[in-house]
């Protein structure tokens, strides 16, 4: 096969496979699902849709970008964004609206809504596996976007 | 649940089959590793703790 018709199917395959990227970041396992892949798709789905609802029935922290570690901060977030939408409901549910940082000017001992909210989940018991078990579901699903991507441009098996 | 080594154990049975599912393409290697990713994250963390337990909290 010659390059320029790799190239051609290359471009017609690149369309497919963002919509199958964007449905797997939209629900965990829809993409592989999309793709043919039914059976790892519904794994997928399963464990990650899993390890997110035990990360929130255990208190698992929902990070807000803190000006005072804007990189680390930054980076929790991103991974909690990982999972999709879910994310969002969670912070709705959570903090009452879709919240994504502390608000400017809270400092240590400083108190907010969101931030009592916050601080009051990192004190509970059960927060440190809650907030494993929700950091890398959100990483896992990050992690399956790049799988969708090798699977639709035919780069795996 | 409360305990640290169930939680440990659950969050390493959902990480390796993940892992196992997302690398290998056959069942054989995929049990051959989700295993090995099992006990390499238990184990290790089980001799992790045990290396620590003389030093003071």
């Amino acid at each position: 096969m010659s390059p320029e018709l790799d190239q051609r199917s290359d471009s017609q395959r690149i369309p497919k496979t963002l919509l199958a990227i964007v449905a797997g970041w939209i629900l965990p396992g829809l993409g592989h699902v999309m793709l043919g892949r039914v059976r790892r798709g519904l794994l997928f789905a399963g464990l990650l849709v899993g390890a997110y609802g035990l990360g929130l029935a255990h208190d698992g922290r929902l990070a807000l970008r803190d000006e005072r570690q804007p990189f680390l901060s930054t980076l929790q977030v991103i991974a909690n964004a990982g999972i999709g939408p879910a994310d969002m409901l969670a912070r709705l549910f959570v903090y009452g609206e879709l919240v994504y940082s502390l608000p400017r000017g809270i400092q240590g001992g400083a108190k907010n809504e969101h931030s009592e909210t916050f601080r009051e989940r990192t004190r509970s018991a059960l927060s440190i596996y809650g907030t494993a078990y929700v950091w890398t579901a959100g990483l896992m699903n990050l992690l399956l976007l790049f799988d969708i991507w090798d699977i639709g441009m035919a780069r795996k098996p | 649940m409360r305990s640290h080594l169930l939680h440990m154990m659950l969050y390493s049975v959902i990480v390796s089959i993940f892992l196992a599912v997302l690398v290998r393409q056959d069942t054989r290697s995929r049990i051959r590793l989700g295993l090995t990713l099992w006990a390499a994250m238990v184990g290790g963390a089980l001799a992790l703790a045990y290396l620590m337990y003389p030093f003071p909290n």
